[in-house]
């Protein structure tokens, strides 16, 4: 089994002229194929009235990750961080970090986006702007 | 078709475009493949040309690189050029003009191999198809070119444009109804395997990993097995028997990096024997690369996610016997967390398959175990009968009654159950 932290963002487009956005980090023992436990799940939510860059994405990723108490390897889709090279994104964030591979670390990152995209869409309700 | 392009020997210059800062490693084992897939479609590799630039929108290469190629055709003379990369119609209008050669892509490669090698209806279809839908979104610039060409009026058909585009929607539509056919008489095919206690095994895994020959060794079959991209197109289905467990394996068409989602679906029905199995072997070649065995995992992991039900993974490491055994170990502890399940096996030499039955028997559905007593009767021994063909019998004592410890699936216990319950 390994340790990872699956982290996927919803919102990442303009809503009424600002960028609602909530990240989720999941902690959990992966095999190769499953998730085997997931230990604790993180949401935060941010809001920018620019795009977010790169580096925007990885503090993002790095304030929701620091609020778990598991550790583990940051795993994300590559579409997230727009695609660059691993090597340059893991040489921003301080933690260990891969893009997804596994179908178990595909499973967790599900996982995340079911987590932030209901998150999201509670946070809009809840502000009245869905 | 093939061996008649052998005799003939077809020529082809392969060329491939790395973006800056690519692996090198990779790209080598790109164009190495590439090569290969060359030589699987019958071509006689002449040549290579690669350049390391972002893409140019007019000739994909720069400029002076495609003056370069032209040179080269011109000293070679080949039949095609082949590129690694996608380009699109005006890239090939551009390249086959200046080099006064056929220019194809990697995925018309692909398709090649794939019409040469269609023998069935199906395949024959699943072919079209692909093509169909390669060609779609270009239909429009085909003809655009064609317009350029001093042919004002094409067809004396303003709309010739849209009604081409047209025309290859409504053949898309024909083709796949006519699939969608033959995918509901193999869904119920399969539904009735099932509900007659075979479990499906599929045999998954990058083109060349070695699976028929796997295949082959586990039947006792004898499907074409070749060290050779594509060899299989077709899924062959043989049963095989595992602790008293029947178990139907079937052989399919390999992955391949970068396989467009439009190839996908037009191989649905032939991908579908894997993504709705009970058990996927993930065949690997053991013999390569570290790094190699790696980028082709990645491949299938990303080629079955999304399309994979709940099913249980085996990864068998194929041509174990070309490596020491530390050197094996430490690949499987490498990529253990890429290898679900990881045994070792030498389809070749025939080792390694007790250790791969076993496991194959262990991820089988459950089965439920029950003691029953049957009558000491013509009648008791015609249901003991039935017994030893529907499950497996791990006991019989022949006493007053008959007494018996059977394990099947829970629909043959509750058919075995009501019956008795009619004795007493």
């Amino acid at each position: 089994m390994f340790d990872i932290i699956a982290v996927d963002i919803s919102g990442r487009h303009r809503t009424n002229d600002e960028y609602i956005m909530v990240c989720a980090a999941v902690s959990a023992s992966v095999t190769a194929d499953n998730i085997e436990k997931t230990n604790q799940i993180a949401i935060r939510s941010f809001r920018s009235i620019s795009a977010p860059d790169v580096t925007d994405v990885i503090n993002m990723v790095e304030t929701t990750v620091a609020e778990l108490k598991f550790g583990g390897t940051i795993v994300t889709e590559a579409g997230d961080m727009y695609n660059k090279p691993q090597r340059i994104i893991d040489s921003i964030f301080y933690q260990d970090f891969k893009y997804q591979e596994s179908l178990g670390e595909r499973r967790c990152i599900e996982l995340a986006h079911h987590v932030s995209l209901a998150a999201r869409k509670f946070l809009l309700k809840e502000l009245g702007l869905q | 078709m093939m061996s008649k392009r052998k005799s003939m020997s077809y020529k082809a210059i392969i060329v491939k475009r790395d973006d800056p800062g690519t692996d090198k490693d990779k790209s080598d084992l790109q164009i190495r493949e590439l090569k290969e897939l060359a030589e699987a479609a019958g071509y006689d590799v002449v040549s290579e040309l690669t350049q390391t630039r972002y893409p140019d929108r007019k000739f994909h290469l720069g400029r002076g690189k495609v003056e370069e190629l032209a040179q080269m055709v011109f000293h070679f003379s080949p039949d095609k050029i082949i590129f690694h990369n996608p380009l699109n119609t005006m890239q090939v209008y551009n390249i086959s003009e200046i080099c006064r050669c056929e220019t194809i892509d990697k995925f018309q490669l692909i398709l090649e191999i794939f019409a040469t090698r269609a023998t069935t209806h199906r395949s024959k279809l699943q072919v079209e198809l692909a093509r169909l839908e390669y060609e779609l979104p270009r239909a429009r610039a085909v003809i655009s070119i064609l317009k350029k060409d001093e042919r004002p009026g094409f067809m004396g058909l303003g709309g010739y444009e849209d009604s081409y585009a047209q025309d290859i929607k409504n053949r898309i539509n024909r083709i796949k109804d006519e699939l969608e056919t033959i995918q509901k008489d193999n869904r119920s095919l399969r539904a009735m395997r099932h509900s007659l206690g075979f479990s499906l095994v599929s045999l998954a895994g990058y083109t060349n990993a070695g699976k028929s020959t796997l295949f082959n060794s586990l039947v006792d079959e004898d499907v074409e097995a070749m060290d050779m991209l594509f060899t299989t197109l077709l899924p062959t289905t043989r049963s095989l028997t595992i602790n008293g467990r029947q178990v139907l394996v079937t052989d399919t068409v390999g992955f391949i990096e970068d396989l467009p989602h439009w190839m996908i679906d037009a191989f649905r029905s032939t991908l579908d024997e894997i993504f709705l199995a009970d058990i996927v072997l993930l065949v690997v070649d053991s013999s390569q690369p570290v790094e190699q065995i790696k980028e082709k995992l990645l491949v299938c992991h990303e080629t079955m996610w999304d399309q994979l039900q709940d099913v249980s993974i085996i990864t068998v490491f194929n041509k174990s016997d070309l490596l020491q055994e530390d050197e094996l170990q430490q690949c499987i502890n490498y990529l253990g967390y890429l290898s679900p399940n990881p045994v070792a096996v030498s389809a070749l030499k025939g080792s390694g398959f007790d250790k791969l039955k076993t496991k194959i028997y262990n991820e089988l559905p459950e089965w439920e175990r029950i003691s029953l007593s049957l009558p000491m009767s013509e009648e008791g021994m015609s249901i003991l009968a039935w017994l030893f063909d529907e499950g497996i019998v791990h006991d019989v004592e022949y006493d007053e009654k008959i007494y018996i410890e059977f394990e099947a699936r829970e629909k043959i216990i509750n058919k075995a159950i009501s019956i008795i319950n009619k004795f007493y």
